[in-house]
């Protein structure tokens, strides 16, 4: 007989929810939980209804996938990827192919809840928290606490007390609306401090730039020779759904070449992997600026038309030499080149080409200058490939052969991962490889590669704020974090959270975050599942589903402009956000401003749209939008309209002035104060069972990706005596989390990795937030996530970790697929 | 004659396992259970490498590929001549299935299996959906199952449903007795093999290693053969190997 007998397939599937079930959430079993209340909200009163709907997925990895939901007897049977208008842009990954489980999920939210010990009167800000007991109560009743204290509040402190808290959780016209009342009522908004680093950096060489940095169309990656794709597994994240444009590339003779700290399915399929150090690319770029120059391998017809190499700098002052220094007719913004053909002293003028001098040293109107270019090269000279090498980890001639690729076999570029993003100085490797772009000439042309964010569309709309609103008070969330702290003018006395799970799971330093919480009288959370945010709230609103929902968006990353059809009414007496809205609106005297139908609603934010109607629209469900392939091809969006390679405002840090890049590092560097104490560096990447903390609910990545685990290399394992497998404690000056080991040769020695997402009921203890810090540089506030130090050590002993390693809880794991497991 | 089978091209597999969890959907697939499983070819753990970390900076030899697993269909299976009840059965098509109310549940074809294909209802399955999943009904507690190269789909012009929900067009599906369908050009063209090749279970499922092939035309669910105009590939003749791509493909 086998092992297996006696293991009911009941007690199976309640250890799928086992985690909800120490949530202390209920509703492990789904099917008890849909019947319970099957008089109104079971899907059999949608019986017969037997069709396709238009949807689409929308959580922010920004893929906005067309998906085609099956319904068969009023319930969603299968999610399967659509074919869009523009049929190439068929998408989807795992997730969003997973929507049923989602839907009929046990830990989604079914009726509007209030924390058992909070009223009004009584806040009892330390009620919150994971023994919170939630008492079900009336949408009215629940609206009339939100709104009645929305307007205590903004009596008694101020509107911008109110925190309007809206995060990136569900694409579609919510957040419109959701902004629609803040700006009415004169609230607090952040904006954002996460993976804004690489592309503002960016942005001062070309005046593009700030989530990620843009590129091409992803029908034009196949027409690349060379794509340097640098610190982002893009297979497991941002080309997952459609990883094919890549594959494609790479089937056609594309050259890859992967730089990245850790060996991937990525870099696997690359034919170069540059293993740099965790923190050193800053480095790397420049020992390929270098390369490039020392190899004469930079492309000078576009340097002189389109980049500011050819610019003279004053010596003296460092600031680029202006027509007004020289001509006497001259201005003080015009940069001046010198023209070798003429002789002398000439404007330069964005898009133009002239026989500029790209080197060299002058003297003009009394000053000595010296081209752009030139002050490069010497910036670069000291970054050598062979000289770094010990810095970098990298051997030197694998960075020529990826330069020489780059430079000399076609277009190509650089495709960003938000890797580099998330350690303290990301913004200068934005700015320094955009400057080894320049030397390329990768810009505006088929086949370049400029960045991460693939050109796409959205659609047109005139709807937003009502004229004569007061507007928000915006802060980033550093600022927030003060602000909830009380140190703000006003200070935040309440918040109201839509589709974000920040505060208790996605920020830095976590704790101080919700520790913050005990100055507000009022936590509300609008979500669709029981999310660690939401155990943190006084006010609980239940969201509906995103395949409850009629709504439209545009697809920011592929031409398209998107429906999606409700498959059936939102379940239990959950609601759509912008119904909640509305209801507040009303409550605070707003009503007149909102449209309660929504697709009446839907037809008037389409008003502006000219090229499709919404009839349209929902017919096809996707509408193709005429949009460039190719970007940069015009005037560059800087001062100077050219690629500003010398970066004359340039900001400073560290009392660096960084006209030109600096390699500058926080925690990572080798001799960083906290170095000996937390050897590790700790990193959290992007996986591919959750985006962000969504998806971390989802039974079916659950069987597949059970629980939080540490990557280590088992030399490093092996000097703390741990085993594969084995529960460790890691830990530094801020917290600690327990996870398992996962032995994994892909981690260079000295650096660790956990997952990003997983909510902190499934840890056996702490949080991989509880890690990291809210150190930010000083021209960016975006927070570093990945520039975090830790040590590890076996586990205590007496640890409960029987959430996992019950054997009749996980059963259904171990029957699961393993790595090396092969037949 | 028709004889389905399937190649997948571990070039392109990126290990996403949409494959994986569109096959449960589809097949009304228990939780707990799979059909199809992502075995990562490298490491012990899932998703890491076999081999050292190139300290030395170099590229180093670290490698790790996947090996997408699910009945390989073989021609001389080792299960359907185990079943005593012929309940595990090969159909003229090629594909071995299992008439589920003739299955008795002695799960010797599951001991026989040498890729580990085959799962068991202990109890009565259970899915997410109240009312199942997919177009398939559900199966007994009691019996064994497996893939069925999705032949419900079949019956429909559609390709599996693992090989539409592939984001990496790495499955391609279609008539090994058609010299030129796209798997048997595959099959032909690239390096292809077959699991545990010295069992000589004939498996109709190969996987190329190697070259990169250009994968499925992802532009529609059909077959290929249902399709009016079959996709025209940069390789569209037999034994003519790939170019290098362009507009025309
Ligand atoms: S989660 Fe996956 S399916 Fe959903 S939008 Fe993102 S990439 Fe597309
Ligand atoms: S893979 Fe296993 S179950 Fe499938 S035909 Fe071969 S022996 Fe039978
Ligand atoms: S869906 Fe395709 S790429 Fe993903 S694991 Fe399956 S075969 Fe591989």
């Amino acid at each position: 007989m086998s092992k297996r007998d006696g293991v009911t397939r009941r007690s199976v599937l309640l250890s799928a929810g086992a985690a909800a079930g120490v949530l202390g959430i209920g509703g492990s079993n789904v099917l008890q939980s849909l019947s319970d209340d099957s008089e109104i909200n079971d899907v059999e009163r949608f019986l017969q209804e037997n069709t396709v709907v238009h949807g689409y997925c929308s959580p922010n990895c920004r893929g906005h996938c067309p998906l085609d939901i099956h319904v068969r007897d009023g319930q969603i049977r299968k999610v399967e990827p659509a074919i869009p208008d523009r049929e190439e842009f068929r998408r989807a990954c795992t997730l969003g192919q997973t929507h049923l489980h989602r839907t009929y999920n046990p830990n989604r939210l079914k009726y509007p809840m209030k924390r058992s010990d909070w009223s009004p009167e009584n806040p009892n800000p330390q009620g919150r928290g994971p023994d919170a007991e939630f008492e079900r109560i009336e949408w009215s009743e629940a609206l009339d606490y939100v709104a009645g204290e929305m307007d205590r509040i903004r009596e008694e402190y101020s509107p911008e007390s109110v925190y309007f808290e809206l995060g990136s959780g569900g694409s579609g016209i919510n957040g419109t609306v959701y902004s629609r009342l803040a700006n009415l009522f004169g609230g607090t908004m952040m904006s954002w401090s996460i993976d804004i680093n690489v592309g503002l950096g960016f942005r001062r060489i070309t005046g593009a730039g700030y989530f990620n940095t843009p590129t091409n169309m992803r029908t034009d990656i196949k027409n690349a020779d060379t794509i340097l794709i640098w610190g982002g597994n893009v297979f497991r994240s941002r080309l997952n759904p459609d990883a094919r444009f890549l594959l494609d590339a790479i089937e056609g003779g594309t050259k890859i070449v992967g730089i990245d700290p850790v060996y991937n399915q990525t870099t696997a399929k690359s034919d170069l992997w540059l293993p740099v150090k965790p923190g050193k690319d800053i480095h790397l770029v420049m020992g390929m600026i270098h390369t490039v120059l020392e190899e004469d391998l930079e492309d000078t017809e576009f340097l002189r038309e389109r980049t500011l190499a050819p610019a003279l700098v004053r010596t003296d002052t460092g600031a680029l030499l202006k027509t007004g220094d020289v001509f006497p007719d001259g201005d003080d913004e015009t940069p001046v080149a010198y023209d070798a053909d003429a002789g002398q002293a000439v404007a330069l003028e964005p898009e133009t080409y002239g026989e500029y001098a790209l080197r060299g040293t002058f003297e003009f109107g009394g000053h000595e200058v010296r081209t752009a270019l030139t002050e490069l090269e010497e910036t670069a000279s000291d970054y050598a490939p062979e000289d770094i090498e010990e810095t970098i980890g990298v051997d030197a001639d694998n960075v020529r052969q990826a330069v020489r690729w780059l430079a000399t076999r076609g277009p190509g570029g650089v495709m960003t991962g938000l890797g580099v993003d998330r350690y303290v100085y990301g913004h200068v490797f934005g700015q320094a490889y955009a400057i080894l772009l320049a030397l390329t000439g990768d810009y505006g042309r088929s086949g370049c590669v400029t960045g991460g964010r693939f050109a796409g569309s959205g659609y047109r709309s005139d709807y937003g704020a009502v004229e004569g609103s007061p507007g928000t008070r915006r802060m980033q969330q550093k600022g927030i974090l003060s602000a909830l702290q009380g140190d703000a003018d006003p200070p935040l006395k309440m918040m109201y959270t839509q589709s974000s799970n920040f505060v208790a799971n996605q920020l830095p330093d976590r704790q101080q975050w919700i520790d913050s919480l005990s100055n507000l009288d009022l936590v509300a959370v609008a979500d669709i599942h029981h999310t660690p945010t939401v155990q943190h709230a006084d006010i609980v609103l239940p969201a509906s589903h995103w395949t409850e929902r009629e709504d439209i968006t545009g697809a920011g990353e592929h031409p398209h402009a998107m429906y999606r059809e409700p498959v059936h009414d939102p379940l239990w007496e959950s609601k759509s956000d912008h119904w909640m809205i509305a209801e507040l609106a009303d409550r605070l005297g707003y009503g007149e401003h909102f449209e309660r139908d929504r697709t009446t609603l839907l037809r008037k934010i389409l008003e502006g749209e000219d090229r499709f109607t919404f009839e349209e629209i929902r017919e096809k469900g996707t509408i193709h939008l005429e949009t460039d392939e190719i970007i940069f091809t015009d005037e560059f969006n800087t001062p100077s309209g050219r690629l500003e390679i010398y970066d004359e405002d340039a900001p400073s840090e560290k009392g660096v002035s960084l006209e030109l890049p600096v390699p500058l590092e926080d925690r990572t560097a080798d001799d960083h104060e906290l170095a000996d104490e937390y050897p590790l560096l700790f990193m959290q990447g992007h996986s591919k069972w959750r985006i962000h903390s969504q998806w971390a609910e989802n039974p079916m990545m659950r069987e597949i990706n059970p629980e939080p685990r540490i990557d280590i290399n088992p030399q490093d394992a092996k000097e703390r005596g741990i085993e594969d497998g084995e529960y460790v404690r890691v830990y530094n000056d801020r917290g600690e989390m327990i996870v398992k080991a996962k032995y994994n040769d892909a981690y260079r020695p000295g650096h660790v990795n956990t997952d990003q997402g997983w909510w902190g009921e499934h840890y056996i203890a702490g949080h991989h937030n509880n890690l990291t810090h809210t150190d930010v540089s000083e021209t960016i506030e975006n927070f570093a996530f990945y520039d975090t130090r830790v040590e590890i050590e076996p586990a205590p002993e007496d640890l409960d970790t029987s959430k996992y390693d019950d054997p009749t809880e996980t059963d259904w794991i171990d029957q699961l697929q393993h790595g090396g497991d092969t037949a | 004659m028709t004889n389905y089978g399937m190649v997948i091209d571990q070039e392109r597999c990126i290990g996403c396992h949409s494959c994986a969890v569109a096959c449960k959907d589809e097949n009304n697939v228990s939780m707990g259970q799979a059909w199809n499983r992502i075995l990562t070819t490298g490491g012990e753990n899932i998703d890491t490498p076999a081999g050292e970390y190139p300290v030395d900076g170099g590229d180093g030899t670290l490698s790790m590929q996947y090996q997408p697993t699910a009945c390989q269909h073989c021609e001389n299976a080792p299960c359907v001549k185990v079943c005593p009840v012929n309940a595990t059965y090969t159909r003229e098509d090629g594909i071995v299935e299992i008439d589920y109310d003739k299955c008795m549940g002695c799960r010797y074809c599951m001991a026989a299996c040498p890729y580990n294909a085959r799962v068991f209802n202990y109890d009565k399955p259970e899915t997410t959906a109240p009312k199942g999943t997919g177009n398939v009904e559900q199966r007994e507690r009691g019996v064994v199952e497996k893939c069925t190269f999705c032949s419900h789909r079949l019956d429909e012009g559609l390709d599996p449903a693992c090989t539409i929900a592939c984001p990496s067009s790495a499955r391609i599906f279609g008539d090994l007795d058609d010299p030129d369908s796209a798997v048997s050009r595959y099959v032909k063209q690239y390096e292809t093999t077959q699991l545990l090749e010295d069992l000589e279970t004939d498996p109709n499922t190969y996987y190329i290693r190697g070259e990169m092939s250009p994968g499925r035309n992802h532009l529609g669910n059909e077959m290929e053969s249902e399709l009016d105009e079959p996709p025209k590939r940069r390789n569209a003749e037999p034994g003519v190997p790939a170019t290098d791509g362009g507009e025309e493909q």
